[in-house]
């Protein structure tokens, strides 16, 4: 279980948020942009320090104080793939399999390989690879791992069409399978509705609703939230 | 092509003092073939150390100063800077007077270390003039990494030590083969700290010092060749090396 209160000072406002996520659960985070949605994942995965509050996860203090980053068992992509860009993409799906023990094997890796088509670019230099292409081979290296929390921050923007369908079935797929817990940041609902039957809606640093995603759309808590959730 | 004509000719013009070689002095001699030898051996071996002990400090404080806040680091440079900044004689005044036996001098003298005319204060007064040039550098190449990379790599359960060795080293490695070779010059080279500090054992600057008071240019110039030659395949085949693995990358 996922239980954080995340307290930081924004230039705006101050973002002040609770949440509480059950193991296994996927829960979306909507806003938006400049919402403090990144801000709070960035505290949890704990690139970001929180001002205050506090983060556990299943009943593991991860703030305070700051845990260090390796002995987290979380999962963070963003929309920069940030790969490692002298290593080959085959290098960087398996960094983090040689830190640490990790319950995980090669069919997995193979499995990760052919689900998300890296076998053909899987000895090329990742800094040679399309933008698309590292997306893949970031979801690969994270999920390689098995982390209890997943934490994806616009994971599919600036991706084609048919790419963010396949990948939304793919984590859908490995999140009933690997049963770990998952939060996504996303400024478009039907994207998060895809994979998360739970919203957070966030404004100004603040949660405004929280429920099923047909609560949201047949009442919507601020006219913010409303004109987000309105079809073009 | 207008372009690597004007890198020639640049090459060229950094080169010319170089044509001092040629110049009709008379003939060349050795003015004390074994000296030279022991010179050479001293500076390559002595060095050496010296660059040893300034990559195992300077690195982690390199590393430190381009962590901490923008405040922080601009207190840090200036401490650096200040380092370097000092001319090399007053350099080696004071490195003699702060290690002399009014100082930090007579605790090391009890313990049996000399820091006068010694290979030890040879080391020490290599460090302190160089360490700064490599800290320095040290910091511009590991600026280049991006810091969200590291995070990447400790959330893939990699830690200090190992987001260092696999993702920080090998994107800095180029700046700082650029920074050690820097350093590593300026320690080889060294003249006047290193003869008020450590007259003996005699580097190759001071070996060609004393063979110009005692032989006269035609002595002196053997020695600049193989000075040249002892000192420059180091720093070039690191420049090589760090390039060549950029390339695989």
């Amino acid at each position: 279980m996922l239980d954080a209160h995340i307290v930081k000072r924004r230039a705006r406002f101050v973002v002040d948020a609770e949440i509480r996520i059950a193991a296994g659960e996927a829960c979306a985070l909507f806003g938006a942009s400049g919402a403090g949605k990144s801000t709070i994942l960035a505290c949890i995965a704990g690139v970001e320090a929180p001002d205050a509050g506090h983060v556990t996860l299943d009943h593991r203090t991860l703030f305070p104080p700051q845990l260090a980053l390796h002995r987290r068992s979380i999962g963070y992509l963003t929309q920069v793939a940030n790969l490692f860009p002298h290593l080959r993409v085959g290098e960087n799906v398996r960094f983090g399999l040689s830190n640490g023990a990790v319950a995980t094997s090669d069919a997995w890796v193979a499995q990760l390989q052919d689900r998300l088509e890296l076998r053909a670019i899987w000895d090329a230099p990742a800094h040679a690879i399309s933008g698309g292409q590292a997306r893949r081979v970031a979801l690969a290296r994270m999920l390689a791992r098995r982390p209890q929390l997943v934490l994806l921050d616009e994971p599919f923007a600036g991706l084609d069409r048919h790419l963010v369908r396949a990948l939304l079935l793919a984590i859908a797929e490995w999140q009933r399978a690997l049963g770990f817990t998952m939060l996504i940041v996303d400024h478009e609902a039907d994207v998060l509705e895809r994979l998360c039957p739970r919203a957070i809606a966030i404004e100004d640093g603040r949660i405004v609703q929280d429920g099923p995603w047909r609560a949201l759309y047949e009442s919507p808590a601020t006219p913010l939230l409303a004109g987000l959730l309105a079809p073009l | 092509m207008w372009k690597r004509v004007g890198a020639s000719a640049f090459a060229l013009a950094l080169l010319y003092p170089l044509a001092g070689l040629l110049v009709p002095i008379g003939p060349w001699r050795w003015g004390n073939g074994s000296a030279t030898l022991d010179a050479v051996r001293v500076s390559l071996v002595l060095t050496a150390v010296a660059m040893a002990v300034v990559v195992a400090a300077g690195t982690p404080m390199a590393l430190y100063v381009t962590r901490a806040t923008p405040r922080e680091r601009i207190v840090w440079q200036g401490i650096l800077l200040l380092s370097v900044l000092l001319p090399p004689l007053a350099l080696g005044i004071l490195i003699s007077l702060a290690f002399g036996p009014h100082a930090l001098g007579a605790l090391l003298d009890r313990a049996g270390l000399k820091m006068a005319n010694t290979p030890l204060a040879f080391v020490v007064t290599q460090v302190y003039v160089s360490i700064g040039y490599y800290v320095l550098g040290a910091i511009a190449a590991l600026g280049t990494v991006p810091r969200s990379l590291e995070a990447q790599a400790a959330l893939l359960g990699a830690d200090s030590w190992a987001v260092f060795r696999r993702v920080t080293f090998p994107l800095a490695r180029l700046g700082l083969a650029v920074a050690l070779s820097l350093a590593w010059v300026r320690a080889l080279t060294e003249f006047g700290a290193v003869i008020v500090t450590a007259y003996y054992p005699a580097g190759m600057p001071v070996a060609i010092w004393t063979s110009l008071e005692n032989f006269g240019l035609p002595a002196v110039m053997p020695l600049l060749v193989v000075f040249l030659a002892a000192a420059l395949p180091l720093p070039w085949l690191a420049h090589i090396a760090a390039a060549r693995r950029a390339t695989d990358a």
